[in-house]
């Protein structure tokens, strides 16, 4: 069986081999669908996914180190997927407000095909922002966000929210400080803002949220000219709306 | 709360009764005593409205002394020596009555009378405190039926209730399906062992639905019960999973409470080895400590990871069976260190 008119490379991702074994028996009749990867953990489903960039990947959800949506969200530029799962509520609410098609383990050959084809067929990913809509949908299932994932090349860093100083927006990208190191993460303030933890995270700026912890003294030069001292000696600038989260909070 | 202070029907009755003794006294009063009927009125009815609440304190002999479980004698030398008590103290306080009434309106009841009357007001102090404690017990003893019916009733809906969890809890949707798919994928590969996989978990279910039954079950069964869970989950995970026993002997004939290591067990793989891509061992030690049986569960875990929903469901509802089934006596500890989880289950064992 061929499914187009070009090869498409593959990659199955799942902590189980058995459960890796039986996507591979399904795909053995179709010759133009290559499986390049097969990963057992979310740490090497990013870095393979982001070297071999594949046509198409078979996502587990429940896995080591990262989950489904984890390895997702680390990926600038998102793969087609087809999602795997045995049984996750919250997955399948995600995929079903996103109406994103997903396999409930154990699934039939039957199944199995219609997923494939809708998934390879042109334009069959949906609409273009499906897979970030997932991502943030997941987020808002599973508040506050407890860690920051962030990819350096094939390395992942796992930045448990406690451990972030600030976060400072560069351009499309945010810059998460922690513990004197900076890591560089393509996301938007806003988003970031929302899924972290209200209680702890503060938007004192358009372009800064950072860690009440963190917060030394609150210093004004002017009637709308202030600052604030994090521990670590670093100086940022306070808007009027930021002040008045401030002092909310504290 | 007193029983009978606790609301105002119930103390205007208690009260009302006491107007029978109160004209009893004023009667013998009148005649004995030769005082005027409305003196002996005037001086008997709050004299007994006063004994009525010191009357009260009868409550707290029987708390003290209750019927059952106590030396009979001691009980009725004490009742009858706060009889005594109070009795006195209620003559006194007469004496101070009297007093005032003759001092408020000369010539109504001439206190001298009244002190004539000591051995009368003495018998009546006494009799009605020994009346008075035998209501209270009375009071008491349909308390207590109440309320070890309302316990009764409690612990059956509590039992019901821990009875459908577990059976919710012992057949977890993520496990299954997850052996389903296992055996799926075995089919065609190794047909016998997609057989041999059915087998033990058609065996695994069996069993657990039996022993959910159960009050109590050996600790040899809820065992054999938890490898044949691992034995499935090794074929899920393949040589991730190691499994270590060390069960000391005499631990087995122990008597425990069904499934209470079922989801200790399914924690440590959900939670420990399955968040681990070079997986580990999976630790089950029991002991003897004195008179208690030690559990310990030990397994390794992602320090990075994040909790997952649902963990501390299973160990809220161990800890909630274990203080139905123990009261104080049986405890679960968790401790992590490191990448060290570690639960210890202690249970008192009755010989």
């Amino acid at each position: 069986m061929r499914l187009g008119n070009s090869n498409m490379r593959a990659i199955i991702v799942d902590d189980e081999d058995l459960a890796r074994g039986i996507v591979r028996e399904f795909l053995a009749p179709y010759p133009d669908v290559e499986v390049v990867a097969e990963c057992s953990n979310g740490f090497d489903a990013v870095k393979a996914i982001a070297e071999l960039k594949p046509d198409l990947v078979f996502l587990d959800i429940q896995m080591p180190k990262l989950n489904g949506f984890e390895v997702l969200d680390l990926l600038d530029v998102k793969p087609r997927v087809i999602f795997v799962t045995a049984y996750d509520s919250y997955a399948i609410k995600a995929f079903e407000v996103n109406a994103i098609d997903y396999l409930l383990k154990p699934f039939s050959r039957d199944r199995f095909e219609k997923a494939l084809l809708r998934g390879t067929a042109p334009g069959g990913d949906g609409p273009p922002d499906a897979i970030s809509n997932l991502i943030r949908t997941t987020r808002s299932l599973n508040p506050p966000l407890e860690r920051i994932l962030v990819r350096d090349g094939s390395r992942v860093h796992v930045i448990p929210a406690p451990m972030v100083d600030y976060i400072e927006a560069q351009d499309d990208y945010v810059s998460i400080h922690s513990g004197g190191k900076k890591y560089l993460k393509l996301e938007r303030l806003a988003e970031l803002e929302t899924a972290l933890d209200a209680k702890r995270f503060v938007r004192i700026h358009r372009s800064h949220i950072i860690n009440i912890e963190r917060l030394v003294r609150l210093e004004t030069y002017a009637k709308e000219s202030r600052i604030v001292v994090l521990n670590d000696g670093t100086k940022l600038p306070v808007s009027r709306s930021g002040y008045e989260k401030l002092k909310e909070l504290l | 709360m007193h029983p009978i202070l606790r609301d105002r029907r119930t103390l205007a009755l208690y009260l009302l009764a006491w107007l029978a003794p109160g004209l009893m006294l004023a009667a013998l009063l009148a005649t004995t005593a030769k005082a005027s009927w409305t003196g002996a009125v005037c001086f008997s009815l709050p004299a007994m409205v006063v004994y009525a609440f010191m009357s009260l304190s009868a409550w707290y002999v029987c708390r003290a002394f209750p019927l059952q479980g106590t030396n009979l004698a001691k009980t009725l030398s004490s009742l009858f020596f706060a009889a005594l008590l109070s009795s006195a103290l209620w003559f006194l306080a007469c004496f101070a009555w009297a007093s005032g009434l003759e001092w408020m309106e000369p010539g109504l009841a001439p206190r001298e009378r009244y002190q004539d009357s000591l051995p009368l007001l003495a018998s009546f102090g006494v009799g009605l405190f020994l009346i008075a404690a035998a209501v209270h017990y009375l009071i008491e003893s349909l308390e207590s039926g109440r309320r070890t019916e309302r316990n009764a009733l409690e612990l059956r809906v509590l039992a019901r209730d821990a009875e459908l969890r577990a059976l919710r809890a012992q057949i977890d949707p993520h496990f299954l399906f997850n052996s389903l798919n296992s055996i799926s994928a075995l089919t065609s590969t190794d047909s016998a062992a997609a057989r041999t996989m059915t087998l033990m978990l058609a065996d695994f279910l069996r069993l657990s639905m039996n022993y959910g039954a159960l009050d109590v079950i050996r600790l040899e069964q809820e065992i054999g019960l938890v490898l044949r869970f691992l034995d499935i989950e090794k074929v899920r995970f393949g040589n991730r999973l190691t499994v270590k026993t060390e069960i000391a002997e005499g631990t087995l004939s122990a008597q425990v409470p069904p499934l209470l290591l079922q989801p200790l067990v399914e924690n440590a793989v959900n939670h420990g080895i399955a968040g681990l891509p070079e997986g580990g061992l999976l630790l089950l030690r029991t002991e003897m400590h004195g008179a208690s049986l030690r559990i310990t569960i030990r397994n390794p875990v992602d320090p990075q990871r994040i909790n997952p929903r649902g963990t501390g469901k299973g160990l809220h509802i161990v800890r909630q069976r274990l203080e139905r089934m123990y009261g104080s006596g049986g405890s679960l500890d968790i401790q992590e260190t490191g990448g060290d989880f570690v639960a210890l289950l202690t249970l008192p064992i009755h010989s």
